[in-house]
């Protein structure tokens, strides 16, 4: 059996403020190379979790580790995707890709022409010197997420990415993402509202819920990744669906 | 647009007619409120002839290098005191009394122990122009997004890199809308230094003028400040604009 990649053990979280538990003994294995969607209500700890994770905030108790080792701060081998796209309005679209190997080194004509390269596919040619001001909402998701996959990262921790998108430009989006990992096959841990795009994105869904937050539920989406918009309409996958649902409103 | 610039200038030149008119009526003695036919005439004949052109260059000299200097302690001071919370407690007692004393009051002491040259004139446009810089530098740098420290944190940016590349751009628009505050102020400031204790100078001027009772020689220094203080701020306006409006919607925000 294949030791887990990421190993979150017996986690707890307090917050000071009200000394109220978010999240209690909390643990859960990840393995290289999966996708696990977390999915749960507002408040049930789930950016915590995340944040846990890429080492911007420490547990009271327990243990979280990446490859045998305790995170302790944020380690190179990971990317990060806020909510919100966070781009630079001083930079371009170019420049705002490029900024993670800015910070760490002397930029090269490869990293350039990479960035060139994943901004292509993902439909942004035209767009590259351009401002963020003059950019969708999508379209900056876009570059947030291209941004985040540049310097190939070992994990991918996304916190609803597409929460503030129309459902065309989320679907878009899906698709794209999907092509995108399917080269470099990252450890994404993808935190949604929505159940669908969990299905659509994830090997496993976590349900998280109560107070303090906990796993309810788990799943493994038995269909191979990555998934085509296609698979929506098929009827196996919507009965899936349908029955998780059901599970998830008793 | 071109119709609000044309219905200023209306306005403008209908109050002047007004005023000319007034003054006309009423036999208004020039002593207290000359007609603006005649404040023109002064101020051209005197422009003209040069008379002012001393007293303009050694307002100007005191406003340019006060404010420079204001502009320099007010960033230096903001920058360092935003990278620290016990700093800042620190030393906010002090920055705060350097602005609640009058500075007026001040520039006896100034003239005192430098003498009647630049040096106190410029010490009180750089005490007086300071604080909204340090003000707004301290905003501008505080105020950074604090997803965005997140993704700096997160990309392991060093403290150099991240008020380089993060806090320092964020605080640009703060700090230039704080330098269109200052370069106001610094006009006053050096009026206020030369109305203490010089022999040169607009503010210098007024004084003399009120001394001789040439009221259109005083209207003239101060139609002079004004324009000075407009051209300041539109230039402060013009870098703002250069600065800008390559990343935000500040052009169109501005019409």
């Amino acid at each position: 059996m294949q030791a887990p990649y990421i190993q979150l053990k017996e986690i707890g979280l307090t917050y000071n403020k009200d000394q109220r538990d978010t999240i209690r003994q909390f643990s859960l294995d990840i393995k290289k190379g999966e996708f696990i969607s977390i999915v749960g209500k507002s408040g049930c700890g789930k950016t915590s979790l995340l944040q846990m994770v890429a080492g911007m905030q420490k547990p009271n108790s327990g243990l979280i580790t990446i490859g045998g080792h305790e995170v302790k701060e944020p380690v190179d081998e990971l990317s990060y995707v806020f909510q919100k796209p966070i781009l630079l309005e001083w930079k371009t679209i170019l420049e705002n890709v490029l900024l993670p190997l800015h910070l760490k080194r002397k930029l090269t004509k490869k990293d350039t022409n990479k960035a060139k390269e994943m901004l292509d596919r993902v439909g942004l040619t035209d767009s590259i010197h351009k401002f963020p001001y003059e950019c969708s909402g999508g379209m900056q998701s876009r570059v947030a997420i291209v941004r985040a996959l540049l310097d190939k990262p070992q994990i991918l921790l996304m916190d609803e990415p597409f929460s503030a998108l129309d459902s065309f430009t989320r679907d878009q989006l899906h698709v794209q993402l999907n092509e995108l990992i399917d080269t470099d096959k990252p450890t994404v841990l993808f935190v949604t509202h929505d159940l669908q795009e969990a299905f659509f994105l994830s090997d496993r869904i976590i349900l998280l819920g109560g107070e303090p937050g906990r796993i309810l539920q788990e799943y493994q989406v038995p269909f191979t990744r990555p998934r085509q918009k296609s698979i929506l309409f098929d009827q196996s996958f919507h009965n899936f669906q349908q029955d998780m649902n059901e599970r998830l409103q008793s | 647009m071109k119709k609000i610039y044309l219905y200023s200038t209306l306005l403008f030149i209908f109050l002047l007619i007004m005023w000319e008119m007034i003054v006309k009526v009423k036999k208004i003695s020039p002593l207290i409120l000359p007609k603006p036919t005649k404040i023109a005439e002064n101020l051209f004949t005197l422009l003209q002839s040069g008379y002012f052109t001393p007293h303009i260059f050694t307002t100007l000299v005191e406003i340019i290098s006060g404010f420079f200097v204001g502009s320099l302690i007010g960033i230096g001071l903001g920058l360092l005191v935003a990278q620290s919370n016990t700093l800042r407690l620190v030393l906010k007692p002090y920055i705060i009394a350097t602005q609640a004393m009058p500075k007026v009051a001040l520039a006896p002491l100034l003239i005192l122990w430098f003498g009647y040259g630049y040096t106190p004139k410029i010490l009180i446009v750089a005490l007086i122009s300071f604080f909204p810089l340090f003000e707004s530098m301290i905003t501008g740098l505080l105020v950074v997004d604090k997803d965005r420290l997140a993704l700096f944190q997160l990309l392991k940016a060093s403290k150099w890199q991240t008020l380089w590349r993060l806090q320092l751009p964020t605080a640009i628009p703060y700090l230039l809308s704080g330098m269109r505050v200052a370069v106001v102020l610094s006009v006053v400031g050096a009026v206020v230094s030369e109305f203490i204790g010089a022999n040169k100078g607009l503010g210098a001027l007024i004084i003399v003028a009120q001394g001789m009772m040439d009221t259109p020689l005083l209207f003239s220094a101060f139609i002079l400040l004004t324009v000075i203080g407009i051209l300041l701020y539109a230039s402060i306006c013009t870098i703002e604009h250069l600065l800008l409006r390559k990343y935000t919607t500040y052009r169109r925000k501005k019409s």
